[in-house]
């Protein structure tokens, strides 16, 4: 059963000295999805649903009322932005030698590949 | 039937397109066709991504976006928001670990990983369902598209668009066609781009950068027309627009034919960052489509039409609505009918091969007919796609009260509550079996029915688990009964563990 423990791939429990920053930076990348998609909401309601924030709603952003800017526009650019950077990171520490690429090569069924 | 108007300068150019295609095609052919008809092209990461936004642009994404913008306003942007966001979890958490698995299907990942000829098969079947769901979305499409060029009603043009379809695929594996995808996403973009430029200058609006420059058309409408959408989350709930939005992000993340894409890339280094190129040239489109809605309906307001939120075809075509109205010159409407068709051409191929492959491959030697034969199973695989055109055919004639979009939904939540999970707890969880995995893929089915079945008697259901939505609360519904029952059944094997942990994940052991 410790056998068993020790070779399982567990997010929570993650071992090894690379694993560990990747999952490091993949829960980053996540929060900040989540925190965008749903802060925007928030801020979107506060804007249409409080007197000081209608009062913010009158603006607009390249010429588009701000929630319309903040949820059709921002996050998706916001979205492209996440994945460069977890792309960035993972070139340099992942596969940050010139052979990285080589190294993902398909390794599952490595007899029918032969 | 009243008299047929059939559009012959945009039908010429319709036809004239879909010959580019053909012609591109087998200029470019490989020797190596890949089976699942995805290779061809892949020069560069721009390519690949111009690959995966010519891939997942379809009718939903081209007519379907401006036409929920027209109808609801605000609501829509969830679907650009979880169109687009779905690629996140995509790139993070699987995009670079299932190129490792070497399988180059989703039934396959799944009976690889959990070990279980039934789990393919269940996963088969959902793979299937999928299709036959997406490709209604691609045929309603197709349909309203084929009534506007050759004048006919909606049922003759079901047919007629079905059999295009047919034909296309018939024709392309015929010639052993593999799609030029570089030059279909630039004609996408195209066809999708300069009509609205064109008409935002006709409005004297910022036309270089039309996705900014509508913003102006909304106040105009307010200030000339008193015409105003909803405000955000009046008539809907903020919990409506969350669990649509996060149910296509978890169904991106599960679509199999979105998955696919990622076991053909040559390289992991080149899959992730074609992705990201894939995102931005989806978004183009994302960033447009609620301009054509409001440029429209600017329009129509103009003319002194009244806004008719009943008539769904209608705003699914709002697009050529909005050419139509504004005046644009009826080539440039053909260009938008052309980019259309072609969206929705090639992804129902795609959708249809994917769905026959996963028959003639999964079921069909292993269930019906063991040791069937290489012949045997193409003729497996060419029959059934004819019977999922028909099925989809079929189900496009049906009535219904949902849009193109939403019905694309549909194969979303379904993908969001099933493969999603299934994936997700197979990359990142060795404990994860085959029990789990199988009792999580049938609640999934459960859950995307339940509101199609019982939505109207419990409205509980419907409230809680929106059809179009559903994979909200589902996907980690199922995420939790998966790990519960993995927990209290055998773990995996240990074979597939020491894959998972030092060929999937490269982890060390401490």
């Amino acid at each position: 059963m410790l056998k068993y423990d020790q070779d399982d791939v567990n997010v929570f429990r993650c071992t090894g000295p690379r694993k560990r920053p990747a999952i490091r930076i993949i829960t980053l990348v996540l929060a900040a999805w989540l925190l965008a998609v749903v802060g925007s909401q928030g801020a979107v309601y506060f804007l249409e649903y409080t007197r000081q924030g209608t009062q913010l709603a009158q603006y607009t952003f390249f010429n588009l009322p701000i929630s319309y800017w903040l949820t059709g526009h921002f996050l998706p650019l916001w979205f492209i932005l996440l994945c460069v950077v977890f792309n960035l990171w993972m070139d340099r520490h992942a596969g940050g030698t010139p052979d990285g690429a080589l190294r993902f090569r398909v390794r599952g069924d490595t007899d029918k590949e032969k | 039937m009243g008299t047929v108007t059939v559009q012959l300068l945009p039908l010429a150019i319709v036809v004239g397109l879909f010959a580019l295609f053909i012609l591109s095609g087998l200029r470019t052919r490989k020797r190596h066709v890949s089976e699942y008809k995805f290779a061809g092209g892949y020069t560069s990461r721009v390519g690949i991504g111009a690959a995966i936004a010519s891939n997942w642009m379809s009718a939903a994404s081209f007519l379907g976006l401006a036409g929920m913008f027209y109808l609801k306003g605000y609501f829509a942007m969830a679907f650009v928001v979880g169109w687009t966001g779905g690629y996140v979890l995509l790139l993070v958490l699987m995009a670079s670990q299932i190129r490792r698995f070497g399988k180059y299907t989703a039934p396959d990942f799944v009976a690889f990983r959990y070990e279980s000829e039934v789990a393919r098969t269940l996963a088969a079947v959902i793979a299937i369902a999928i299709s036959v769901i997406y490709s209604v979305a691609q045929f309603r499409g197709i349909a309203l598209l084929v009534s506007w060029l050759f004048g006919i009603d909606y049922t003759p043009a079901v047919i007629l668009g079905a059999s295009l379809v047919v034909s296309f695929v018939i024709i392309s594996g015929t010639l052993g066609v593999a799609r030029n995808q570089k030059l279909h996403y630039f004609v996408l973009i195209i066809a999708f781009i300069v009509p609205l430029m064109l008409l935002t200058r006709k409005l004297g609006y910022f036309w270089l950068l039309p996705q900014f420059g509508y913003g102006t058309a909304i106040v105009d409408l307010q200030q000339q027309f008193g015409f105003a959408w909803p405000q955000a989350f009046s008539g809907t709930s903020l919990f409506a627009w969350l669990a649509l939005c996060f149910t296509l992000m978890f169904g991106t993340a599960g679509l199999p034919h979105v998955l696919s894409r990622f076991y053909m890339v040559p390289g992991i280094r080149d899959a992730r960052w074609g992705l990201v190129w894939g995102l931005f040239f989806i978004a183009l489109i994302y960033w447009s489509a609620p301009a054509y809605a409001v440029l429209a309906r600017l329009f129509e307001a103009s003319a002194g039409i009244p806004y008719d939120p009943s008539n769904l075809a209608a705003a699914d075509t709002i697009i050529l609505s909005a050419a139509t109205n504004g005046g644009l010159p009826l080539w440039m409407t053909g260009l938008l009918v052309a980019g259309g068709m072609i969206a929705a051409f090639s992804t129902v191929a795609g959708l249809m091969l994917s769905g026959a492959a996963s028959f003639s491959y999964d079921i069909y030697p292993r269930l019906l007919r063991p040791g069937a034969s290489e012949s045997d199973k193409v003729y497996a695989g060419k029959s059934f796609f004819l019977v999922l055109a028909l099925a989809a055919m079929v189900l496009a004639l049906q009535p219904t009260q949902m849009m193109i979009a939403e019905i694309a939904a549909l194969a979303f939540a379904l993908a969001g509550n099933t493969i999603f999970p299934a994936f997700l707890l197979g990359i990142w969880w060795g404990r994860a079996n085959s029990t789990g995995v199988i009792t999580g893929m049938l609640l999934g089915i459960s859950i995307t029915s339940a509101p199609l079945l019982l939505g109207d008697s419990v409205p509980l259901i419907a409230t809680l688990l929106p059809a179009t939505s559903s994979a909200f609360l589902g996907a980690p519904l199922v995420i939790l009964t998966m790990m519960a029952v993995s927990l209290l059944t055998a773990p995996p094997s240990q074979k597939i563990r020491s894959f998972l942990t030092r060929q999937v994940h490269d982890c060390e052991e401490e």
